[in-house]
């Protein structure tokens, strides 16, 4: 399990008849075998028609496809071999839940036996072995998409497709499937890719995440490279919430880039070096800056807080760092220490590994 | 559907102050007009078809089932009854054939010309079928288009009896009826999703499967509604047979005609018109069950939803 390439996009590319401009523009993913790759994106930056693509849905305008080093680019859908779950399940409205999940097992020419007990087994592991005979208009939406997953996994497809899978669902079940869907993940060892817009789905479910916009990979690693150490503005601010400070660099400080900020002065930022004289943009994550009441004449940032909304568990702060410099956001844990309202002066502090440096796009 | 509706207002708390009577002042002139013009037309059917007739279109005022009895033994008359049914058949039959491809096209077209294009489909309903009646003649006559253009390439010496007869009659039908059965088979596809097409094709079947399995059995309400359409009105169809049918296809519709102005016979008429609307009865008893069946299919065996 791992490290042995098992789908490989390369060069995958989508443009639409009739459409302005290419809806995916050449993408390279590698997904390890029995892992799970996230497309995150905003809507409309095609990741959901690269699901397609994948699946066969969607003719590709360029670029390949592979499973297993087997070119599968013009290969037609009913031959793939991909378990997909469609963001709306698309289960069969006419077909009971056991005659659903079936139906794969009957286009491969099961024997009934077995197709008896695989359905059985495939609805026992999404725990619904106990609604076989229902109607899809008797089920809930949290019970649709359990029947959309079996029927995906029960023909043990190479690869599962989820699209938006969690999407239709309200948000106590969100963290329920999500639970769930790991589980099977991990009792199948199905490699999977899923797409979705939302970055905390794709940051805890996923092995790996590939962060798209306007039909480009913009960068693709670990949750903890992505949210960490983004490459890109766009993924820095589509990923989590960031501040974006943009200076100009002053040279080297060890390991790390000195870049001088309005209302900061010059800022050790880690990341990829930026040559000094050059315009450097830092990221601040909001939750790892702290706050403290300012003392007189002391040294550091200061600014002023122009508000502070109390969330529950946390204080969001807006703060105008200098008398007219950026304004940044802050968040506080709340309970712990000290709240500040508006128009409080205060010192803004962070340990030396949150400013990043982020490069623009060239 | 209907036990519900009956139902539901008894377990109801009873409101102090229903809408009731709003409602029948509002309601009261369409039951004038429907009492005016069907209810006590429908009654002096009845009453008529009671009645027995002498020589001269003469009525004797009775109520007996003679005439029943006398339309029913005769052969002639189960004759008419058969060809209607025939006919209706054969229409019903022909038109779903040839509708069918149409409606599923212009139900999963995401073209921008969808509007346009089903538009187009149902504008011949704007020219009367009187006229449309009278441009089959042209083509299907003997010296019309069809017999001309094949006579002249000599593929036939004998022209084809396409007019005056079953044929021509189906023919003509089968294309006054299709805008109302390709607007009853859209308005009934309502299920068809193409994403549960793709869901099919991803699990492994091909597109003629995907056919068979999902696109057939989600489309048959609005066909089986298409086709309730279409045998009603063919059944009561007047002119076409009539024009086209020349003389020599006798169905009820034309024969209540007949009996009526030309014979003056009305207790027959009246007899002949309770049958087809008996015949009406049997048909929408067994849409109904046939439309219970399938909903059963997408509702489970108790029809029973939350």
């Amino acid at each position: 399990m791992g490290d042995t390439p098992h789908l490989v996009l390369s060069g995958l590319a989508k443009t639409y008849p009739g459409a302005d401009g290419a809806a995916v523009r050449g993408i390279d993913l590698t997904v390890e075998r029995g892992r799970i790759l996230a497309v995150l994106g905003p809507s409309g930056c095609g990741k959901s028609t690269t699901l397609r693509l994948i699946a066969g849905l969607v003719a590709p305008t360029a670029g390949r496809i592979e499973v297993d080093g087997r070119d599968l680019t013009d290969v037609p859908v009913h031959r793939r071999d991909m378990g997909v779950v469609f963001q709306s399940y698309a289960l069969f409205p006419h077909l009971d839940v056991a005659r659903n999940v079936a139906f794969g097992l009957e286009m491969r020419a099961v024997g009934k036996a077995e197709v008896k007990r695989r359905v059985g087994e495939a609805l026992e592991l999404v725990r619904l072995g106990h609604l076989a005979g229902r109607r899809i208009a008797q089920l809930s939406g949290g019970q649709q998409q359990r029947v959309a997953l079996a029927r995906a996994l029960v023909v043990e497809p190479s690869v599962l497709l989820l699209d938006e899978p969690l999407s239709n669902l309200d948000a106590r079940l969100r963290s329920t499937m999500q639970d769930e869907i790991g589980r099977i993940q991990r009792e199948t060892g199905i490699t999977t890719v899923f797409v979705t817009h939302d970055q905390q789905e794709a940051l805890s479910m996923a092995d790996s995440v590939a962060v798209m916009n306007e039909g480009r990979i913009e960068q693709t690693g670990t949750p903890q490279d992505i949210y960490e150490r983004p490459a890109r503005p766009f993924v820095a601010r589509f990923v989590g919430r960031a501040n974006m400070v943009e200076g100009t660099s002053r040279g080297r400080d060890g390991e790390r880039t000195l870049v001088e900020l309005p209302g900061l002065g010059k800022v050790p930022a880690a990341g990829d070096p930026v040559e000094t004289g050059r315009p450097a943009t830092v990221m601040l994550r909001p939750h790892r800056i702290a706050l403290a009441a300012a003392a007189p004449e002391s040294g550091g940032a200061r600014g002023t807080v122009l508000s502070a909304a109390y969330a529950g568990e946390t204080v969001a702060y807006r703060v105008r760092l200098g008398d007219d410099g950026p304004v940044l956001d802050v968040e506080r844990p709340t309970g712990s220490e000290a709240s500040h309202g508006p128009g409080a002066e205060v010192a803004l502090s962070w340990d030396p590994e949150a400013p990043r440096l982020v490069a623009d796009p060239s | 559907m209907t036990a519900e509706a009956v139902a539901a207002p008894a377990v109801r708390p009873v409101r102090p102050r229903g809408p009731g009577r709003h409602a029948l002042a509002l309601l009261a002139p369409g039951i004038v007009a429907l009492l005016l013009t069907y209810a006590m037309p429908l009654v002096w059917v009845l009453r008529m078809s009671l009645n027995e007739s002498g020589e001269g279109g003469l009525i004797r005022q009775t109520v007996s089932f003679a005439t029943f009895a006398e339309v029913l033994s005769s052969a002639h008359w189960w004759n008419v009854i058969g060809q209607t049914v025939e006919l209706g058949v054969l229409v019903t039959v022909c038109t779903l054939v040839v509708s069918y491809p149409l409606a599923l096209f212009l139900a999963r077209t995401t073209s921008r010309w969808r509007g346009l294009l089903v538009a187009l489909a149902v504008t011949p309903l704007l020219i009367s079928s009187v006229a449309r009646t009278f441009g089959w003649m042209a083509i299907l006559g003997n010296q019309g288009l069809v017999n001309k253009t094949l006579g002249e390439l000599g593929i036939i010496s004998e022209p084809l009896q396409l007019a005056n007869n079953l044929t021509g009659v189906v023919i003509a039908s089968t294309e006054i009826y299709m805008p109302f059965a390709i607007l009853a088979m859209i308005s009934g596809f309502g299920r068809l999703d193409p994403e549960l097409e793709h869901a099919a094709a991803s699990l492994g079947a091909p597109r003629r499967t995907v056919f068979r399995r999902v696109v057939l059995p989600l489309t048959l309400p609005g066909v089986l509604t298409a086709a309730l359409m279409v045998f009603v009105l063919s059944l009561s169809g007047y002119v076409t047979p009539r024009l086209i049918g020349g003389g020599r296809v006798f169905v009820l519709a034309t024969e209540i005609y007949d009996q009526a102005t030309t014979a003056l016979d009305w207790p027959v008429a009246a007899v002949l018109s309770v049958l087809l609307l008996a015949l009406f009865g049997v048909v929408i008893a067994v849409y109904l069950r046939a439309q219970k069946v399938l909903e059963a299919r997408f509702t489970g065996p108790q029809g029973a939803r939350s």
